[in-house]
């Protein structure tokens, strides 16, 4: 589609991509133009990394011409995109941690910078240009992330980017952090500088993009303006076939007081008290490095956090590592699915078994048969995805991988489940089927400690809220009376809020 | 074209998965032709008993390489628990001597986990690194003990007949050292595969977070494997010293990377979680096989060290395109 007046700075025509087995892109085209943003949308596996990959110069083309700022490319390396005016921020930001910030914008090329004193120099002005604070002197480490991706911008701008590509950019940011990001976005357009937003998130997508692709199994659904889209509409659109709500019903079935948390103290939590009920999903809200993560990995005894006192169902327990706490009744979904949920190389039945290794074992020796059941029989309640329970877990998508996780611990029938971050990175239709079994959890007598970015799915699903900032509980909420801005304001320790 | 391509795939990994296999048949038959002598009982039962210590040592090696860790201590353990061993015999008799060095072994390889565990390196080569140090350590221990001289079988008074037997001895056809190894490797290999702390193990491998997270008791894990490795390693000793009939406190030099060799050359990866022990069994027969089949056509010692030098960079190449 194309504007009256408008300039097309990167035109995709009809770009195609095999690996073994799959067609991951076939026939796309797109026209992006200069000074808007365009988003780009798909579940997990549509195909919009491997075409960002094939922009970037990281895979090759099999087809099809790539026509940037009036050249047709061919990209060889990352670098030379880089230098022709195109960069991409990925989701897992590249920058060297143990060096400084100024030292990353300008990485390799400190002699064209004229030295060290000229690459501070150079690189505090970009850093202005984008009303970023942060000492060129920092070292990356001790960034937070939200910081790390204005660094990322920096470096796109000092390669006098035309274009940027932002792949899945918000997943690990707060919602304060996105307003700045977004500040960031408008203004680069200002400049005449496009960008291509790739994400899951709706909200983004219909708060400050331009123009809107759908992608789907390597196709190009789908090119609008965002206002001629729908909400609907788009996610129809991704998943091709009819989502009716983005969440399931709120279940409301809390109960009586199932556990009670007495004074959690770390370095980073101060003094911390809360209630749990039966049947309950409690949400916690805060900034990323609030404390959200702490509180669960304490409670879980992943982390050696002494002198708190846990009562469930009034009885005191000690909690002292994972396996303590798995014999208490506790399921853990923890925020990093590949780092800390998986093993990768394993099969799909022995991520599966691997929390209730002794459900299938008599004194001390495994029963396979036993095993194999198991694995089977979350596969099927869960409706993983999976050649066959035998398949290495790595080659599952994310929603079927966060399924195995939830599997796992569906088998030791868990009372209290905490669920770090459980949709982060997963497509629209799997996260409705995480929703789903969270609901199915709390009607039968669970409850769920929900931790969630995503401030809708915390409002949606949760029937409590409770705000966490830098390490104390700043305020209680009813999802469904108080108002948004109320929470938020608790969250980034402005007011305190009650019900 | 697709399906072409699937063939071709499955086949090569078919192929990588049974290499070893493959090159143990390649150079039976190579050098049964050159060498008509290579399939005489005589060298045959020559093979066996170069099976002893490296096997018991690369056994005991696979359980810290499944459980994500690599041990580079077994040299010194050997030095120890050989050199402590055989002075034993003369002062307390050869059952009492048997047990202690066993002891010695297990408690070398425990000591390895708690270094580990309460310093709290959790990564591979932090491993390497410390178990480099209680290598040398043990090393120095031997050296301390033995004042730095050989001790012979010859020196000893006392009955010695259990050492005679494992280092000479045999059951039926068989040398006794071989039957001593396959009963081992059974208890071993139902160890791995069948109960419930072989599985903490190989999930420990796999992904320590992921599996502790899980509940799976790590450290447990840890310390099992390297008490595992260290009996191992003071059962390689005892095997070793009892064949040669003699212990040098620098018996065991070499025998860590021999080990990890056969290891990895048998198809178990240096990036943990999965393997076996009869992988490594076969990973012990190429490597002995090859020096065998090379000493039997003339080729020099030294060359025989290059060509071992490639076959672990081979090796550790192929697991990790494996893995890509």
């Amino acid at each position: 589609m194309k504007t009256e007046g408008s300039e097309v700075i990167l035109s995709i025509n009809n770009v195609s991509k095999s690996f073994p087995g799959v067609k991951a892109l076939d026939e796309v085209s797109i026209d992006v133009q200069r000074g808007t943003v365009h988003g780009i949308v798909g579940e997990n596996g549509a195909g919009k990394s491997t075409l960002m990959k094939i922009l970037s110069g990281v895979y090759q083309k099999d087809s099809g011409t790539v026509v940037f700022d009036g050249k047709q490319i061919e990209h060889t390396t990352p670098y030379q995109s880089m230098q022709s005016g195109l960069a991409i921020i990925y989701q897992e930001l590249n920058l060297v941690n143990t060096m400084s910030v100024g030292e990353n914008i300008f990485l390799g090329r400190f002699r064209e910078m004229k030295g060290m004193k000229g690459t501070h120099a150079k690189a505090r002005e970009l850093l202005d240009s984008i009303a970023c604070k942060v000492s060129t002197t920092k070292l990356v480490s001790e960034l937070s992330v939200s910081e790390k991706q204005m660094v990322e911008i920096a470096k796109a701008l000092s390669f006098k980017s035309k274009l940027i590509i932002m792949d899945e950019p918000s997943s690990s940011l707060t919602s304060e952090e996105m307003c700045q990001l977004v500040k960031i976005i408008n203004q680069l357009k200002e400049q005449g500088i496009s960008i291509i937003y790739i994400s899951h998130k709706l909200d983004e997508i219909f708060e400050f993009c331009d123009i809107v692709s759908v992608m789907r199994d390597g196709h190009v659904i789908d090119t609008k303006e965002k206002s001629a889209f729908t909400r609907q509409e788009l996610i129809t659109k991704m998943v091709g076939r009819t989502i009716e709500n983005e969440y399931p019903p709120r279940p409301l079935c809390v109960g009586d007081t199932l556990m009670e948390v007495h004074s959690i103290n770390t370095h980073k939590l101060h003094d911390l008290s809360f209630t749990l009920n039966k049947g309950e999903i409690l949400g916690l809200m805060g900034l990323v490095g609030a404390g959200r993560t702490e509180i669960v990995r304490a409670l879980f005894g992943a982390d050696k956090v002494r002198g708190h006192r846990v009562l469930i169902e009034g009885k005191p327990t000690v909690i002292r590592n994972p396996k303590d706490a798995k014999d208490a009744g506790f399921g853990f979904i923890p925020e990093d699915r590949k780092l800390q949920g998986l093993i990768l190389p394993f099969s799909v039945e022995s991520n599966i078994s691997m929390a209730s290794i002794r459900k299938f074992s008599r004194l001390g020796f495994l029963r396979k048969s036993l095993e194999k059941d198991i694995g089977a029989r979350q596969v099927k309640a869960l409706a993983v995805k999976t050649p066959s329970t035998k398949t290495a877990v790595r080659n599952l998508s994310g929603g079927n991988q966060q399924k195995c996780i939830v599997g796992r611990w569906m088998e030791t029938s868990p009372r209290i489940f905490i669920m770090d971050e459980p949709t982060k990175g997963i497509d629209v239709g799997a996260k409705y089927e995480i929703y789903n079994l969270m609901k199915h959890i709390v009607e039968h007598g669970g409850a769920i400690i929900l931790i969630s970015s995503e401030l809708p799915e915390v409002l949606n699903m949760s029937n409590r809220v409770l705000t966490i900032f830098e390490g104390r509980i700043t305020g209680e909420f009813d999802p469904q009376k108080a108002s948004v801005n109320e929470i938020m304001g608790a969250a980034l320790g402005i007011v305190e809020g009650c019900v | 074209m697709q399906k072409r391509n699937s063939v071709l795939k499955v086949t090569a990994s078919m192929l990588r998965d049974y290499l070893v296999l493959v090159m143990i048949a390649l150079l039976v038959a190579v050098t049964a032709i050159v060498e008509p002598k290579f399939m005489s009982g005589a060298n045959l039962v020559n093979i066996m008993r170069q099976f002893g210590p490296l096997i018991m040592v690369s056994l005991g090696m696979t359980f810290v390489i499944i459980g994500g860790f690599i041990d580079l201590s077994v040299a010194g353990t050997i030095n120890l628990v050989a050199v402590v061993t055989i002075s034993l015999i003369q002062p307390l008799g050869q059952v009492p001597a048997l047990l202690v060095g066993l002891l010695i072994g297990a408690v070398c390889g425990a000591l390895n986990s708690g270094v580990i565990l309460s310093s709290g390196a959790l990564t591979q080569a932090e491993a390497l690194f410390l178990t480099f140090g209680m290598s040398t350590v043990y090393s120095a221990l031997a050296l301390l003990y033995s004042h730095g001289s050989t001790m012979h079988f010859w020196d000893i008074q006392k009955s010695k007949s259990i050492f005679e037997a494992i280092g000479a001895g045999r059951a039926g056809p068989l040398p006794l050292s071989f039957v001593i190894f396959l009963v081992i490797l059974a208890l071993l290999w139902i160890f791995q595969t069948k109960t419930t702390e072989g599985r903490a193990i190989s999930l420990t491998g796999g992904n320590k977070t992921a599996a502790h997270l899980s509940g799976v008791n790590i450290s447990r894990a840890i310390v099992v494997v390297y008490t595992i490795c260290g009996f191992m390693a003071g059962v390689g000793a005892i095997v070793l010293f009892s064949r040669i009939t003699t212990a040098a406190p620098v018996i065991g030099a070499g025998y860590e990377t021999n080990a990890i060799l056969s290891v990895v050359v048998g198809g178990t990866t240096l990036k943990g979680g999965k393997g076996s022990v009869l992988r490594t069994v076969m990973g012990v027969l190429l490597v002995i096989l090859m020096s065998n089949c090379l000493d039997l056509l003339g080729v020099s010692t030294y060359l025989q060290v290059v060509v071992k030098g490639a076959i672990l960079v081979v090796a550790i190449w192929l697991d990790n395109r494996k893995q890509a």
